[in-house]
């Protein structure tokens, strides 16, 4: 361990020679958890692979954009669910932003989540329609989001259309995310029902193990009108899967275009994130930790996104 | 091995030490060791050169863990505190539930008559109550024309929700926070313990304890916010009360014992009715912070204004957010400028 030490005062010292052609990069921490995974892998890379001097800069998803449309910065905005960001398509098209890729592959789950212990219990709970049958099981309540979410019109449309209220349930909305995701906490210690909105990989998710709710199919012009509060007529339709980008300031990918497509190639499979968001959660790690162990565990993924180059200078690392 | 070995070993705790593993998930630190060593093998073998004095770490734990398995690391003390309230939680939830479930049933019945009550009901009842406060004809000129510039641009609706939650939390205060403050004023001891508590609840950020909080009651419950806003609103009438009493002319209580009151008669004949100002002055202070709550109340889910205002700050809707910001500074200038002039009055009765 204490060579550990040594070698880690001498290692930190090492990286200040490197940065020769790469410059200053800023890069987003999003304030959840898979983001930050995320955002330390990546700065992990550009930092030890292409001798970058990288800020990370915390932030979420609309004050990011906000930001880059007004200032430029950060460069690089990663983790960007679309369908929570309503200023991306403008940005996109005016050419502000260029969309790298999937950051997570399978994209983000959302909808209506149950306790995997109630629909163990009641397995009709499943489907919306054993939902509506049973609100007493589910104390009668539906936790929707916090205003200001773009899953808030989408949750009160699917309520008005399935008559959420007209079967007994109470649809209650949440004034942060904090109290949401502490709801869930709470219902699980006192193993007490729970329906509402999530998504997923989150580490909440990845702590408490829930049940997605079927809420039959998905048709993407009656989930375009749900999302759209001006739109007045609320239909059914379940979540589609949310893709989750990185995008990158065009003048960024102009400047730096071996950055931009290391950026492109950084994607991780649900069942990767799931795996290390469980692992952080299982060792109360903090992201950090959580991205070393995603980089010494897989260092066969990540070999694959960085150049030939940044291989040679983490050759150490790649078993 | 770690930097602290050599006085677990003088200690003779070399054994205690041994049964755990040292080990943790590994640094970013140690990463980057290995990735700068060119092998973890190698590096692993290399003899280690001993740490320089200047870089010599605070015997913190999770340095010792390091040397000593047997020590928590910091993350270890952390999940041990979280085991300790997830255990005592139910205990604390029989006593503290049913204490505070008339403060969610006064603020859900508050803010259903508030809401009931028809605007050209409501306005004129509020304009009554200034002019009957105040007796002053430009403030009710400033709460008759701010309530209709409200109602004008549709915010009627979320002010008076906001404005049912300050009456209800305010009269919580008072009702508490004036006996604690005679109390304190009465007892040295009482003081001496009072205030460290009073600093704290100012400082000590809301979602500390109300996370918390969401464990041992719904979520869904009223009073959670009810609690926030107490909590921090309640210091000022304890403070100004406790002083006004220990202000009280020491003369002037010296002609009441003269006059063979007992305590209970000087308290309410002489030392509040003396103490009034700086009561009232609590109160106004009072009722100042729980509108400064408003915002952080809505994060819990309490409705009126606050909820707007995070709504302009989640969806940069800039408009949203200053138009709502500007009618809490509004219901703010027009409480305070009530509180006053009828304080301005209590004082004028003194002379």
């Amino acid at each position: 361990m204490k060579k550990l030490l040594v070698a880690a005062t001498l290692g930190l010292a090492a990286p200040a020679a490197a940065y020769a052609d790469c410059g200053e990069v800023s890069i987003t921490e999003m304030n959840w958890a898979s983001a930050a995974v995320v955002t330390n892998v990546s700065k992990f890379l550009m930092e030890q692979g292409y001798g970058c001097d990288v800020t990370v800069v915390p932030s979420s998803t609309v004050p990011s954009l906000a930001s880059v449309s007004e200032t430029g910065k950060p460069d690089i905005v990663t983790e960007l669910w679309i369908n929570g960001a309503p200023s991306y398509n403008a940005l996109q098209e005016a050419g502000t932003i260029v969309t790298l890729g999937d950051v997570l592959s399978d994209g983000g789950v959302e909808g209506w989540w149950i306790p995997t212990y109630l629909v163990e219990a009641h397995p009709e709970l499943a489907t919306v329609e054993g939902v509506l049958a049973n609100p007493e099981l589910l104390d009668s309540r539906f936790h929707n989001c916090p205003d200001g979410w773009g899953c808030k019109n989408i949750n009160a449309a699917l309520a008005e259309a399935f008559d959420l209220e007209g079967n007994g349930f109470e649809v209650f909305q949440h004034g942060s995310g904090e109290t949401m995701a502490t709801s869930i906490a709470a219902a699980f210690e006192n193993q007490e029902p729970w329906i509402g909105y999530y998504w997923a990989p989150t580490s909440v998710l990845g702590k408490y193990p829930m049940t997605l709710v079927d809420l039959g199919p998905h048709d993407p012009e009656v989930h375009a009108c749900n999302a759209d509060p001006e739109c007045e007529t609320a239909g059914k339709s379940s979540y589609p899967v949310g893709p989750v980008k990185t995008v990158v300031t065009t003048t960024f990918q102009e400047e730096n275009p071996d950055i931009a497509a290391m950026m492109a190639n950084v994607s991780f499979t649900n069942a990767q994130m799931g795996e290390v968001l469980a692992w952080q959660e299982a060792n109360n790690a903090s992201a950090e930790e959580a991205a070393v162990h995603f980089l010494s565990n897989n260092s066969d993924v990540w070999s694959g996104w960085i150049s030939e180059e940044a291989k040679g200078k983490l050759a150490a690392l790649i078993k | 091995m770690a930097i602290y070995d050599g006085i677990f070993k003088t200690l003779g705790l070399s054994d205690w030490c041994a049964t755990e593993d040292t080990g943790g998930p590994m640094t970013m630190a140690e990463l980057l060791a290995q990735a700068n060593n060119g092998g973890g093998e190698a590096a692993a073998d290399a003899p280690a050169p001993a740490t320089p004095l200047l870089e010599t770490p605070f015997p913190s734990l999770d340095t010792l863990h390091k040397s000593c398995g047997s020590i928590p690391r910091t993350r270890d003390m952390t999940s041990a505190v979280e085991e300790g309230f997830l255990n005592v939680k139910d205990g604390l939830k029989v006593v503290l539930d049913p204490l505070t479930q008339p403060l969610s049933w006064l603020l859900d019945w508050s803010l259903s008559a508030f809401q009931a009550t028809p605007w050209f009901i409501m306005i004129p009842l509020l304009m009554l109550l200034t002019y009957y406060a105040s007796r002053s004809w430009s403030v009710l000129a400033l709460v008759t024309g701010s309530f209709v510039f409200m109602a004008f641009i549709d915010h009627y609706n979320y002010a008076i929700q906001t404005l049912s939650i300050i009456f209800v939390c305010t009269i919580f205060c008072v009702a508490l926070g004036v006996p604690i403050g005679i109390a304190m004023s009465k007892s040295n001891t009482m003081q001496r313990i009072t205030i460290p508590i009073l600093d704290m609840l100012q400082t000590l950020p809301t979602f500390v304890y109300l996370i918390p909080l969401i464990f041992l009651f719904s979520v869904t419950e009223s009073k959670l916010y009810g609690i926030a806003i107490i909590l921090y609103a309640i210091v000022p009438v304890i403070r100004l009360t406790d002083l006004g009493i220990r202000l009280v002319d020491k003369d002037v209580i010296e002609a009441a014992d003269a006059f063979g009151m007992n305590s209970w008669q000087k308290l309410t004949g002489v030392q509040i009715p003396l103490a009034l100002p700086n009561i009232m002055a609590g109160i106004n202070q009072t009722i100042m912070m729980s509108l400064a709550m408003v915002v952080i109340a809505s994060l819990v889910s309490a409705p009126g204004l606050g909820v707007l205002v995070l709504r302009g700050i989640n969806n940069l809707e800039l408009g949203v957010g200053l138009v709502s910001g500007f009618c809490i500074v509004l219901l703010a200038v027009l409480l305070d400028r009530s509180t006053k002039a009828a304080l301005g009055r209590i004082n004028a009765s003194e002379k």
